[in-house]
């Protein structure tokens, strides 16, 4: 029934709330889209300051720089995979604190909230030192993706609990007799568990992989104290590059990456849907 | 909303699967990392690079210095009023989104998380591009403002001087709104999922039925609206107020180095002034106010729990003595 | 501290010809050069860990010196010497080379963070200009040798100025170019450009003198309009500022792309700084560092890096193979009268630290 008027709750539909949206949207957007407009700007420097003229040779020098690319992998299969491990972590953490009583019950809590609390560069620092005098300062000369272990535990560790603090807020809502009707009906915890509670949690889930998926993507100050030789993320390269200018390079490499992750984000949904 | 509070005991194999990983990790991770910094906060610098734990205070005592409690305060507040700003606009957002077609809906939350996946250092420069004296806002801004002047020119206003006599271009960069400017922009996306992520599939029959009783739409939106969302939006307000409180880059970047922030002093301990015990120090200063405001939530949790288990029992009890003949008959 | 990005093809030469291998050696016969590498160095191949600034390296200079020894180079970049050292002193991940400046040299030294070199594999030693040899902060050279150095001073636009700034007080005393300054964001370096303004060695953290510049500076936090980690030139050339404390060969940069910017060291000094080739302990190929270093000092490559990178080098023979347009740019080689008061900085203590944070928090945190 397209045609019918928007009901009082169709909050999308609502022009008022549409706009709210798209001024959102614009606050947002108009410093990405500064960004793609000056990595064409034909300067040496000053990339984001005076318009010279339109080229794409910094496409070309972007794409011609190896490290940026190996930067950009290193990034993102970090990210990916320190998506998957947080969501889980985060799920286990978010049901065991919703579901069971124990003692020091509090105690875990505060425990869990803790990695979004410090500030980063305590986490990074500390972690460098443990990482280091456990024995596992070498791993940077481990064959890739082994090399990027200090870091993917470094992520992991700093993304679970925003995951398990968004899955938390999902289950909120979430019904705890469905789950024992469905064990009364003689499904083990496991079956209860995939079958009915996890379908509900599924926008938690995505909340929360997304979430996880920008810290891990962005991070600079934890990977670059976790991070060895060989084992450059892109905003580690890029704030090593950064301090001297904004070269349109620079943006050019960035809007590679923006295009990337948007390219991998619809195979993912299309997938997704074909799958469902 | 109920939260179930089975006992461990009961189930110990379940709650080891979930619990074990969890403990391991945080007591391997952070757990050890973190008692480092626990211990340097009580040592001194024995060498440049030796750090005896010796039990002192001294470390503390520096923070009861007014200039840093004055740093902890302010940027207290930046974080409040950021967050406040935050859950102002995405809550809207969120809902736009949670009511949007299934179709719009994947691509309506891409369209929110993709700025976010642009490098934070170049989207601040880009910024700086914009809200700079010179910059993009005000040039904006100023054709506005001539526009405006030609328009009451045109209806002969112009001698009032009701938009003054020149434009005076705003000013953002250095100061502390601009830094606000910075904490909202690196937040909203952290705003936006978690109230996205209690509204989404919301019961709108709830709405509808509070309509039908006769509710107006603001007060169901007061009352039953904001009430299902609102584990939401307290995780979004948490979320985003501890990390803006770490924030370092937008102070020194868009606050131009003049509206320092607490991060920035830790930040600063832990490279140019080579001081870790004190950064430690401050460190869990941080932590301790946050766990405060964990702690309050972990309570406003709890008494809504009870709240509404005592609602339910209420209503249980209503119910059973409105109906005793059909249980009878039952 | 390098900041300087030049673009990656070569500006077309200006009356000075473009270095060919074959012209090279051909001169280098005329002048008895030779391009001295230890024997069989690098029989062996392997790889070294290379950790510098970036663009502080000649365009081609890696992959030359790939092709030549058959090392692999892993090279990655760092920003600060801070960061360097806070990463240095939880554990060295792996780093072979690194290129920390002066005074974090001395702390590193201090430290126990560095192997001492053996000069005896890197014969191209005495291409260096003997007046780099013997430092207050590496007596002997025995941790590390000199790559390029420099000074920080004011850059300015002429057009908004009556006349090139002639002391720090434009930029910290007086209220002329209220809203149009920058500084750096450095803690040690802005005090000490204080302690200069008012006529005290830049080393000297006396209480008094450390009192009266934060004073100073305190009272000028009002007029000022950034501290800028890095992007002071930015600011300059964007017309935010008209005056800007910063490293010489950020101003030279931006100088190429407007000429109206220029770059002075005022009268009472500014800083001399060098940045340095070291190793770190905890470094696997020890040697073939040894070899990159020696490579580095090479009197070619050495002016191929100056060339493409225009900041100062120390290195006595490569400076003999360029032309007069970088041997004679002021603010690249400034003349001695214009040197004459300036200083290098002595590292300061972990007391003198503690205090200068100190201070600097009170002067960030004031209005």
């Amino acid at each position: 029934m397209r045609d019918a008027p928007p009901g009082p709750f169709d909050y999308s539909r609502k022009w008022s709330l549409r706009l709210v949206f798209l001024l959102g949207a614009v606050f947002l957007y108009v410093p990405i889209i500064v960004l793609i407009v000056f990595s064409f700007n034909d300067s040496r420097r000053g990339g984001n300051v005076i318009w010279k003229g339109f080229t794409t040779k910094y496409y070309g020098r972007a794409f011609g720089n190896e490290e940026l690319m190996i930067a950009f992998g290193n990034s993102l299969t970090i990210a990916v995979i320190s998506t998957i491990a947080s969501v889980v972590l985060g799920t286990l953490t978010a049901v065991l604190l919703w579901r069971f009583r124990f003692p020091l019950k509090s105690a875990v809590e505060g425990l869990v909230a803790l990695p979004i609390v410090i500030p980063e560069i305590c986490l990074g620092v500390s972690l460098a030192m443990f990482f280091s005098r456990f024995g596992w300062g070498g791993i940077a000369e481990a064959p890739w993706p082994l090399n990027l272990t200090n870091i993917v535990i470094a992520h992991i560790t700093f993304s679970f609990p925003f995951a398990a603090m968004v899955i938390r807020t999902r289950l909120a809502s979430f019904n705890p007799e469905t789950a024992e009707a469905a064990r009364d009906l003689g499904a083990s915890e496991w079956r209860a568990f995939r079958d009915v509670l996890v379908p509900h949690l599924k926008p938690g889930l995505v909340a929360a992989a997304l979430l996880s998926f920008t810290l891990s993507l962005d991070d600079f100050v934890v990977t670059f104290f976790t991070s060895g030789p060989g084992t450059v993320t892109f905003p580690v390269k890029i704030y090593s590059m950064v301090r001297f200018s904004v070269t349109p390079e620079i943006n050019a490499a960035s809007t590679v990456l923006i295009l990337l992750t948007l390219v991998l984000t619809f195979f993912a949904l299309r997938y997704q849907r074909i799958a469902s | 909303m109920v939260a179930i509070s089975e006992k461990a005991g009961r189930r110990p194999l379940v709650f080891a699967a979930f619990g074990l990983p969890v403990l391991i990790w945080l007591g391997l991770f952070f757990v050890v990392p973190l008692g480092i910094i626990g211990l340097y906060s009580f040592g001194e610098n024995v060498s440049i690079t030796r750090i005896e734990t010796t039990w002192t205070l001294a470390n503390y005592a520096r923070i009861t210095d007014p200039v840093i409690l004055e740093l902890f305060w302010r940027s207290l507040w930046l974080a409040a009023v950021a967050t406040l700003i935050c859950l102002a606009v995405g809550l809207p957002m969120a809902l736009v989104i949670a009511t949007a077609s299934p179709g719009a809906k994947p691509w309506l939350l891409l369209a929110i998380m993709l700025p976010f996946w642009t490098n934070l250092l170049i989207r601040t420069y880009a910024l700086l591009n914009i809200l700079g004296t010179r910059g993009r806002l005000n040039d904006v801004l100023g054709w506005l403002h001539a526009k405006g002047q030609s328009l009451l020119g045109a209806l002969g206003l112009d001698h009032l001087g009701l938009l003054g006599e020149r434009f005076v271009p705003l000013t953002l960069l250095g100061t502390p709104a601009g830094v606000v400017y910075g904490i909202v922009y690196v937040s909203l996306p952290f705003a936006i999922l978690p109230i996205y992520s209690s509204l989404e599939r919301m019961d709108r029959t709830l709405l509808e039925a509070s309509m039908d009783l006769g509710a107006g739409q603001w007060t169901t939106v007061r009352r039953v609206l904001v009430p299902l969302a609102l584990p939401g939006i307290l995780t979004a307000a948490l979320i985003t107020f501890i990390p803006a409180l770490g924030q370092f880059l937008t102070p020194d970047l868009l606050g131009r180095g003049q509206v320092d922030m607490i991060a920035n002093v830790i930040e600063r301990q832990f490279k140019k002034a080579n001081d870790w015990p004190f950064g430690s120090a401050l460190s869990l200063v941080l932590l301790y106010v946050t766990f405060i405001l964990l702690a309050a939530r972990a309570f406003a949790d709890a008494a809504r729990t009870r709240r509404s288990e005592r609602d339910r029992e209420i209503a249980a009890a209503a119910i059973r003595a409105a109906a005793p003949e059909r249980r009878a008959s039952a | 501290m390098p900041r300087f990005r030049r673009p990656v093809l070569a500006r077309p030469a200006l009356g000075r010809t473009a270095l060919s291998r074959r012209r090279f050696l051909a001169g280098s016969a005329a002048v008895g050069i030779s391009l001295k590498l230890p024997k069989g160095a690098f029989a062996e191949g392997g790889k070294v860990n290379f950790y510098n600034w970036d663009t502080y390296i000649g365009e081609s200079t890696i992959e030359n010196f790939e092709e030549e020894t058959d090392i692999e180079v892993q090279y990655d970049l760092f920003a600060d010497n801070a960061e360097l050292f806070a990463k240095l002193r939880g554990g060295n991940p792996g780093y072979d080379l690194i290129v920390p400046t002066n005074d974090y040299v001395e702390r590193l030294i201090e430290a126990e963070l560095l192997l001492s070199l053996d000069h005896s594999k890197i014969p191209n030693i005495e291409n260096i200009d003997p007046a780099f040899m013997d430092v207050a902060f590496d007596p002997g050279r025995e941790y590390s040798l000199p790559y390029m150095w420099g000074t920080i001073g004011i850059g300015y636009r002429k057009s908004a100025v009556d006349a090139p700034p002639e002391s720090w007080e434009d930029l910290l005393a007086s209220d002329r170019y209220a809203g149009r300054i920058a500084l750096l964001s450095e803690p040690t370096t802005v005090l000490q450009m204080a302690m200069k303004a008012q006529g005290n060695s830049l080393n000297d953290w006396s209480d008094e003198n450390l009192a009266a510049a934060e004073k100073m500076l305190i009272e000028q936090k009002p007029r000022i309009t950034a501290f800028a980690p890095d992007n002071g030139q930015d600011l300059l050339l964007a017309g935010e500022v008209d005056l800007a404390m910063e490293w010489n060969g950020d101003i030279q940069q931006i100088m190429e792309e407007d000429d109206d910017i220029g770059y002075v060291l005022p009268k009472e000094g500014g800083l001399r700084w060098e940045d340095t080739l070291a190793i770190p302990v905890g470094a696997q190929n020890v040697e073939n560092a040894h070899v990159l270093i020696n490579y580095l000092l090479d009197a070619e490559v050495g002016a191929e890096i100056a060339d493409f990178i225009q900041y100062a080098t120390p290195n006595a023979a490569a400076k003999a193979l360029m032309g007069e347009e970088y041997t004679a740019n002021p603010v690249i080689f400034p003349s001695d009268e214009a040197m004459q008061n300036s200083e290098t900085a002595v590292a300061p203590t972990q007391e003198q630290m503690q205090k200068i944070d100190e201070a600097w928090t009170r002067i960030k945190a004031s209005s």
